[in-house]
């Protein structure tokens, strides 16, 4: 009796060790997707190291109850987008992101512009100014040039859906950011 | 023009623009712009999601993940197999046990020979034709009162019309207009159209007086 309860114990824990060793082949490259699918919605590199860390602990919590492990990454994503709209709200940056912008708005030539601070403002807070629905297919189909049908698979939608949906994003972003480019001059 | 610029518009269409841009000067600008506009966008948003993790990232959440209590496979998926197909096998049993109702007829009547009646045919399936019916809304509150209290006779199911007829049959032989012992329920070849016989009925009013005879009788209805 006692050698069947050592070799049910012994098979328990070497499941949970198979658990635990599959987990650890995730984090390979899902933190890197984690953070930039934070970062694209925080633009900011501490926060979104931040929710990247909760959302990879919480998926480690639920990894057992994921029946369908190779649908990993596209959970993590949800889970990752979702945490960092809830730091968002909770922290009410949006409003900051619009005075910075404010604040620091002047002329400069295209090339300028693109690597300024003042640019990543204005595009965060076009970008912030999405639906949650564009956003997310947006800031996926910018991580490592995920085409649309890595973006569907991730985001959990079809690809037709996502190509309306980037091509909705895209069209409201640059009505967004139309303004920062009539007063520029090129070159 | 955005549309233009981010390559949604139709091949006609487009050529239809580019060729009108040739010729015009402020929506060859808009155009320039649009584009401009395209390009900011794409490099914007590429440049807000351009980052990696620190390099401590993997080693906090490692120590993180070390201060979790071991994941354990839940107990409930083991089990998942097994229950998909004890239930499975419940379906097939329940399923098996169905009644059928074979053949063109809606009709389905499972009807008890009486033993108090006498068999006037011969017929195997003569009977009484006294059951609980089995039907569905308005039908069913069409139904005279007595047919509701008959609860825990074999169900009959059939067409709305038989449904009717049926109902004042038996209302006609309840109420004692009509001998229910002389009626002959026989099986028709659904093939075959509907022959209407005749049926005699005696009526149980006492025999008739020298003075009715002259009087000719009253059809029954039912």
């Amino acid at each position: 009796m006692d050698a069947l309860a050592a070799s049910l114990s012994g098979s328990a824990v070497s499941h949970d060790e198979s658990l635990k060793r599959e987990f650890e082949q995730r984090l390979a490259d899902c933190p890197k997707l984690a953070y930039r699918v934070a970062l694209g919605v925080l633009h900011n590199a501490a926060e979104a190291e931040d929710v990247a860390q909760e959302a990879m602990l919480r998926a480690y919590r639920s990894f057992n109850r994921l029946r369908e492990r190779e649908r990993f990454r596209a959970w993590l994503v949800r889970m990752t987008f979702r945490l960092a709209l809830d730091r968002i709200r909770s922290k009410g940056r949006r409003e900051r992101h619009e005075r910075a912008a404010m604040e620091e708005q002047r002329e400069a030539s295209v090339e300028h512009l693109v690597t300024s601070r003042e640019f990543e403002r204005h595009v965060a807070r076009a970008l912030d100014e999405l639906p949650e629905k564009l956003r997310i297919v947006m800031v996926l189909a910018a991580i490592e040039g995920y085409n649309t049908r890595e973006v569907a698979d991730l985001a959990g939608l079809s690809e037709g859906t996502v190509k309306s949906r980037l091509f909705l994003a895209r069209k409201k972003l640059a009505e967004s950011l139309q303004c920062l480019v009539k007063n520029i001059p090129v070159g | 023009m955005t549309d233009a610029a981010l390559g949604e518009l139709r091949a006609e269409r487009e050529r239809e623009l580019l060729s009108h841009a040739m010729e015009c000067e402020a929506c060859r600008e808009a155009l320039r712009d649009a584009t401009r506009v395209r390009e900011l966008v794409e490099r914007g948003i590429e440049l807000l999601v351009d980052g990696e993790p620190s390099s401590q990232f993997l080693t906090v959440l490692r120590r993180r993940i070390a201060q979790e209590p071991h994941p354990v496979r839940s107990r409930w998926m083991a089990w998942t197999p097994v229950a998909a197909g004890a239930l499975t096998l419940l379906l097939i049993l329940v399923i098996g046990r169905m009644p059928r109702h074979n053949g063109p007829s809606p009709i389905a009547s499972r009807l008890k020979p009486s033993p108090s009646s006498p068999d006037v045919t011969g017929a195997p399936d003569a009977t009484r034709l006294n059951a609980r019916a089995s039907v569905s809304g308005r039908a069913s509150d069409r139904l005279p009162r007595a047919h509701k209290a008959t609860a825990g006779l074999p169900n009959i199911i059939m067409p709305e019309g038989q449904l009717i007829a049926a109902a004042r049959l038996s209302e006609a032989i309840n109420s004692g207009r009509v001998d229910g012992t002389q009626l002959v329920v026989t099986q028709r070849d659904a093939d075959k159209p509907l022959e209407v016989n005749p049926i005699e009925i005696t009526p149980l009013d006492p025999p008739p007086t020298p003075d009715d005879e002259e009087k000719p009788a009253a059809p029954t209805e039912f």
